[in-house]
C-alpha cells in the first residue's frame, strides 16, 4: 500500500489509471472515515444551510441552489443514524452525481484524495445492517479504514412514510 | 446516416402538419365548401406525403396514399362527383393515411391489407367514372417514385458552351407521342420550394426528353430583381404512346403555380416555331447573363456569347454518355440557386472568360442564404430545437427575478437619492416584461395542433359504440406553451373518450330521454387572464352519482359516515385507485383512467373540475397555465422557510387569530369568511415545521383552485409578490407531497411552491381515511 502511494505520489499517471486502482475523495463523519470514487464528485463547497424540505426523512436536510439546479442534500451522520448534524460555516457539501442525478452529501470534512488497489477493497463484515445497507467495501489506507460509501442506497428512500 | 435520420424527422414533422392541414380542409369541405382551393389543398398535402414516402421507401404509405391521390385528381377534374360517400371515404383516407406514416414513424407494420377495402374503393370509383381511361386503374407497382432514370444531360463542365439540355436522341423529328410543353413557372412556384429541376426529371422519365430555356424576359442587370421569374422553358417530350394526361399528372403538384401549354409536336405551327427561335436570338445581346439563368437549375457554365448564341441555335452538340456524371449532376443541381448566380455574375465582366477556365469557378456551392432567400417569400420561420429555446426562456425567466429583486431592494431613501437609477430600472423593468413576452411567444402554438386529432378519435369512438356523436371545436387559434400542448394530448383523449363512451347515450336511449339523436361533444380552448381553459362538455347522461360514491365506498376512498356533496361526488372520479377496469365496466358515469388525467394536468401545473347534470351532460374543465417557465407567486414564510403560493389560486390574504378557527367534529379546523366556512390547513404543521404554538396573530392566505371549494393555508408571514421560475425537484430528487417544484429567490437561496390543489386532495383523503 505504501509503495503504491508514494509511487502515486511521483505522479506515475499510469499507475493511477491502472485498471487496478481507484482514487477516493475521503472524508470525515467525527473519528470515521469515509470515502466514494472520485470520479463521481462534482463538486466541494462549504455548507450554508438548506431549504427544508416537508415530509421527508430526518437526513433529507433539504435542497440548495446550485447555479440554478435545485439539488437534495444528505446527512451522511444522519443516515447512518447517529443523529443529525449540527452543520457550521466548517462543514462541507460534497456534491455528487448518482446516475442522471446530483445530490449532496452533508460531511464534517473532506480530508484527502486516496488511492488504493481494488484488490484491496474488502466486504463488508455482516452484522450491522446499516454498514451492509450503505457500504460497498471497505479498505484499509495507512492502517485507517475507509467505508465506500455506497450512493444509490445513501440516497434512496427519501421519503418520510406518510 | 444520421442525415437520413434527419431528413426523416423533417418529413415526419411536415406529414403531421400536413395531415392536421387535412382534417382542417375536410371539416371545411364537410361543412359544404367544397371549392377548388381545398381540394386543390387537399391533393397537395397528399402529394407530398407520398413523395417524400417514396423517397423513403414506404411503399404502404405509397401505395395507398397513390390510390387516394388519383381519386382526389378525379374529383378535381369532375369526373367523380364529390358525394357525402366520397367525402366521408376521404376522411377514412385520411386517417389510413395517418396510420401509414404512423407506421413508418415507428417502424410498426401494418396488416399487409390494411387500407386495401378503401383503397380498392378508390379504384372502383375512379374506373366507374373514368372509362377507358387507363390512368385510374393504374397498377400502384409500377409508380416510380424511385426517380432513377435521369438521362439528362444538364449542361457541359468541359466548358463546351451550351445552354439547353441535350438528350440521347435529337428531336425535332415529331413522330407519335411526341409533345412539345410550354412551362412558365410563376413566383409562387418557387415561393412554396418547388424545383423545376425536380419536374423535369419526372418527365425525363416519361419519354426522350430536350430541355430549351427562354431567356426574352431578363432585364438588364441593372433592373434584374433577385425573385423575380424571367425562365421559362421548351420541353419536347416523346415516347411512343405517351398521353397528354401522364405529362400533366407530372405538373400536377404545381398546378396554379404555372402556366402549361402542351401541344402534340407536330401541330406546333410553324409560325410559333419562328417566334421561338427570334426569342432566342433576342437573347443574343445578353447572352452571357441569360445562359446563366438557363442554368440556374443546372449547373453554371460560362458561355462565351457567340458560343452561347450557337448553342441557342444548335439543336444537339454531341449527346454525352452521362453514365458517370449524371449522378453528382444532380446532386449538385438543386442546390444551386440565384445567389450563385449572383457569384458568377461578378466575375463576368465584359470580356467573357473563356467558359473552360470559368466553369469550375463558377460551379460555387450554394450558400444557404442565397437558397433561404430565394424559396421562402411568405412568413419566414425556422425549426428550433426546443432545447435552444428552453435555455432562451430560463435565461430570461432569472433576468426578469433579478429585475425584479433589484426593484425590490431599492427603498425610499434610496429611490430618492438616485432618480436615475429607478428610471433605469424601470426602462429594464419593461424591456425585461418584453422581452420575456417575446419569448414566451416563441414557444407559444395554437392548441389546434392537438384539437385536431380529435375529430378522428371521436369518429372511430362513435363507430365502436355504434352511437351518433358530433364534435364541435371552439377557440382552436388559442395559443398555449408548446410543452403544456404536448402534455394536453393524453388527458384530452381520456377524457374525450370518457364523454363519447359514457357520456353520451346510444341513439335510442337519447331519442327515448328526449334529445336530438346525435351527442355533441364541445371542445374549447379560452384564455382566462394567465390561464388557458380547455373544456370538454357533452350533452350525455352525466355522472351516476349513486353508483360513483357507492364504488366510492367500497373501495374506501369515501368514509361510510361521510356524506359529501354532489360537487364532492363528481371530483371523486379523479381520486387514484378509483377507476380500474372493473370500475369502467360498473359505472355508467365517468372513470377511465381520469386519475391518469389529473396527474398529467397536474404535472403541468394545472387543475381538473369536473361538473355534471344529471340528464343533461357533464363539463370538464382544465385550467392550465400559460406557460410552465414563470409564475407569479405569493412569498410566504412558514416557520424559517420561505415558501411561495401561485398568485393564480391566491383569493385574498388575511391576519388573524388562531383563535378564530373552530374546530369541526372530524379534529379538523374551519374559518369563518363572511359566512363562509372554509376548510384550514397549517402549512407549518402540514410540513412538520411546527413552531410553538402561540397565540400570536396568523397570517391567512385563502386558495381556490378551479371549482373546488377554499382552503385557508395559515402562514406565518407574508412576504410580498413576485415572478419565480419554476425548477424541478424531481429533477434531482423525486416528488414531494404537497410541494409542486422549487424555484430559486433572488438571495440564492431555494423557496417550494405550494401545491394547493395537491394539498387539499391528500387532506380530504386522511378526513376520509
Amino acid at each position: 500500500m505504501e509503495a503504491l502511494s508514494l509511487r502515486d505520489d511521483l505522479g506515475d499517471r499510469a499507475a493511477a489509471a491502472g485498471q487496478n486502482s481507484l482514487q477516493l475523495i475521503a472524508f470525515s463523519i467525527g473519528e470515521q472515515t469515509y470515502g466514494v470514487e472520485i470520479t463521481t464528485v462534482r463538486e466541494i463547497r462549504a455548507w450554508n444551510g438548506a431549504t427544508p424540505l416537508p415530509n421527508t426523512r430526518e437526513y433529507v436536510r433539504g435542497v440548495i441552489n446550485l447555479r440554478g439546479t435545485i439539488v437534495p442534500i444528505f446527512d451522511l451522520r444522519a443516515r447512518f443514524g447517529d443523529g443529525q448534524t449540527s452543520p457550521t460555516k466548517n462543514h462541507v457539501v460534497v456534491v455528487m452525481s448518482v446516475g442522471d442525478k446530483w445530490v449532496g452529501i452533508l460531511v464534517d470534512a473532506v480530508s484527502d484524495i486516496l488511492t488504493v488497489n481494488r484488490d484491496d477493497i474488502h466486504n463488508v463484515p455482516e452484522g450491522n445492517s446499516i454498514d451492509t445497507e450503505l457500504l460497498n467495501g471497505i479498505v484499509t489506507h495507512e492502517s485507517r479504514m475507509v467505508g465506500l460509501i455506497d450512493l444509490q442506497a445513501v440516497v434512496s428512500g427519501a421519503k418520510a412514510d406518510a | 446516416m444520421s442525415d437520413l435520420d434527419d431528413f426523416k424527422a423533417t418529413y415526419f414533422d411536415e406529414c403531421s402538419e400536413l395531415l392536421t392541414a387535412l382534417e382542417e380542409e375536410f371539416a371545411a369541405i364537410e361543412a359544404g365548401e367544397r371549392d377548388s382551393d381545398r381540394l386543390n389543398a387537399v391533393f397537395r398535402a397528399i402529394h407530398s406525403i407520398k413523395g417524400g414516402a417514396g423517397a423513403f421507401g414506404f411503399s404502404a404509405l405509397v401505395g395507398f396514399a397513390h390510390a387516394y391521390e388519383t381519386l382526389l385528381d378525379y374529383v378535381r377534374d369532375g369526373r367523380v362527383e364529390l358525394t357525402d360517400e366520397v367525402v366521408s371515404l376521404c376522411i377514412r383516407a385520411n386517417d389510413i393515411v395517418a396510420d401509414h406514416v404512423n407506421a413508418a414513424q415507428t417502424g410498426e407494420a401494418l396488416d399487409a391489407d390494411y387500407g386495401a377495402e378503401e383503397k380498392a374503393r378508390f379504384d372502383g370509383l375512379a374506373r366507374g367514372d373514368s372509362g377507358e381511361d387507363d390512368e385510374g386503374g393504374e397498377p400502384l407497382e409500377d409508380f416510380d417514385i424511385d426517380f432513377t432514370p435521369v438521362m439528362v444531360n444538364l449542361g457541359h463542365a468541359e466548358g463546351e458552351a451550351a445552354v439547353e439540355d441535350v438528350f440521347d436522341v435529337p428531336p425535332m423529328a415529331p413522330a407519335e407521342g411526341s409533345w412539345e410543353i410550354r412551362f412558365t413557372p410563376h413566383r409562387a412556384l418557387y415561393a412554396r420550394a418547388n424545383d423545376p429541376l425536380l419536374l423535369f426529371r419526372e418527365l425525363a422519365a416519361l419519354g426522350t426528353m430536350r430541355v430549351k430555356a427562354r431567356m426574352g424576359q431578363v432585364p438588364p442587370l441593372s433592373d434584374f430583381e433577385p425573385f423575380a421569374v424571367y425562365c421559362s422553358w421548351e420541353i419536347s417530350l416523346s415516347e411512343p404512346s405517351l398521353t397528354e394526361a401522364q405529362i400533366r399528372e407530372v405538373f400536377e403538384f404545381v398546378d396554379g403555380d404555372c402556366d402549361i401549354a402542351i401541344t402534340q409536336a407536330g401541330a406546333v405551327p410553324a409560325a410559333d416555331l419562328e417566334a421561338m427561335e427570334e426569342d432566342l436570338l433576342a437573347d443574343a445581346g445578353e447572352a452571357d447573363l441569360s445562359s446563366l439563368l438557363a442554368l440556374t437549375e443546372d449547373e453554371m457554365a460560362m458561355p462565351e456569347p457567340e458560343a452561347g448564341i450557337a448553342s441557342l441555335l444548335d439543336f444537339a452538340p454531341e449527346p454525352k454518355p452521362v453514365a458517370a456524371s449524371k449522378q453528382d449532376r444532380f446532386e449538385e443541381a438543386p442546390s444551386l440557386s440565384f445567389a450563385d448566380l449572383a457569384a458568377t455574375i461578378a466575375p463576368t465582366p465584359a470580356t467573357a472568360p473563356k467558359p473552360v477556365a470559368v466553369a469550375p469557378k463558377a460551379m460555387v456551392p450554394a450558400n444557404s442564404d442565397g437558397e433561404e432567400s430565394h424559396r421562402s417569400n411568405g412568413v419566414q420561420s425556422i425549426r428550433v430545437d426546443l432545447d435552444k429555446v428552453d435555455r432562451v426562456v430560463n435565461m430570461v425567466g432569472e433576468l426578469v427575478i433579478t429585475q425584479s429583486m433589484l426593484t425590490q431592494q431599492m427603498d425610499e431613501t434610496l429611490r430618492a437619492r438616485y432618480t436615475e437609477l429607478v428610471r433605469g430600472l424601470e426602462v429594464l423593468a419593461q424591456t425585461t416584461r418584453g422581452l420575456q413576452d417575446s419569448v414566451m411567444a416563441i414557444r407559444a402554438q395554437p392548441v389546434k395542433s392537438v384539437f385536431s386529432r380529435m375529430p378522428r378519435l371521436v369518429r372511430e369512438l362513435a363507430t365502436k359504440t355504434s352511437k351518433k356523436i358530433k364534435l364541435e371545436t371552439i377557440g382552436e387559434n388559442t395559443e398555449i406553451d408548446k410543452t403544456v400542448i404536448e402534455q394536453l394530448s393524453d388527458p384530452l383523449t381520456h377524457m374525450i373518450r370518457n364523454s363519447a363512451d359514457h357520456g353520451i347515450e346510444s341513439p335510442e336511449k337519447r331519442l327515448a330521454a328526449g334529445k336530438s339523436e346525435t351527442g355533441t361533444i364541445r371542445l374549447s380552448a379560452e384564455q382566462a387572464g394567465g390561464n388557458i381553459l380547455i373544456i370538454v362538455e357533452d350533452d350525455g347522461a352525466g355522472i351516476n352519482r349513486e353508483r360513483v360514491l357507492k364504488l366510492a365506498r367500497d373501495k374506501g376512498i369515501v368514509a361510510p359516515d361521510f356524506t359529501p356533496s354532489d360537487e364532492q361526488i363528481d371530483q371523486l372520479i379523479f381520486a387514484p385507485g378509483f377507476s380500474t377496469a372493473e370500475a369502467v365496466s360498473d359505472i355508467s358515469g365517468r372513470g377511465v383512467g381520469m386519475d391518469v388525467v389529473l396527474s398529467n394536468i397536474k404535472k403541468i401545473g394545472g387543475s381538473v373540475h369536473v361538473r355534471s347534470w344529471t340528464g343533461k351532460g357533464c363539463r370538464m374543465t382544465l385550467r392550465l397555465p400559460l406557460t410552465l417557465a414563470v409564475l407569479d407567486v405569493m412569498l410566504v414564510k412558514v416557520g424559517e422557510s420561505p415558501y411561495v403560493v401561485p398568485l393564480s389560486s391566491i383569493v385574498e390574504t388575511m391576519q388573524c387569530s388562531r383563535a378564530s378557527f373552530e374546530r369541526v367534529p372530524s379534529g379538523g379546523r374551519v374559518l369563518q369568511v363572511r359566512g363562509e366556512y372554509v376548510q384550514v390547513i397549517d402549512l407549518g404543521k402540514r410540513f412538520g415545521l411546527a413552531k410553538p404554538t402561540g397565540t400570536a396573530d396568523q397570517f391567512v392566505v385563502l386558495c381556490e383552485s378551479e371549482g373546488s371549494q377554499k382552503v385557508a393555508l395559515v402562514v406565518d408571514d407574508i412576504i410580498g409578490q413576485q415572478q419565480v421560475v419554476i425548477k424541478s425537484l424531481e429533477e434531482n430528487f423525486e416528488r414531494v407531497e404537497g410541494i409542486a417544484g422549487g424555484t430559486i429567490l433572488g438571495d440564492g437561496n431555494v423557496a417550494l411552491i405550494v401545491d394547493v390543489q395537491g394539498l387539499r386532495t391528500t387532506h380530504l383523503h386522511q378526513n376520509a381515511a
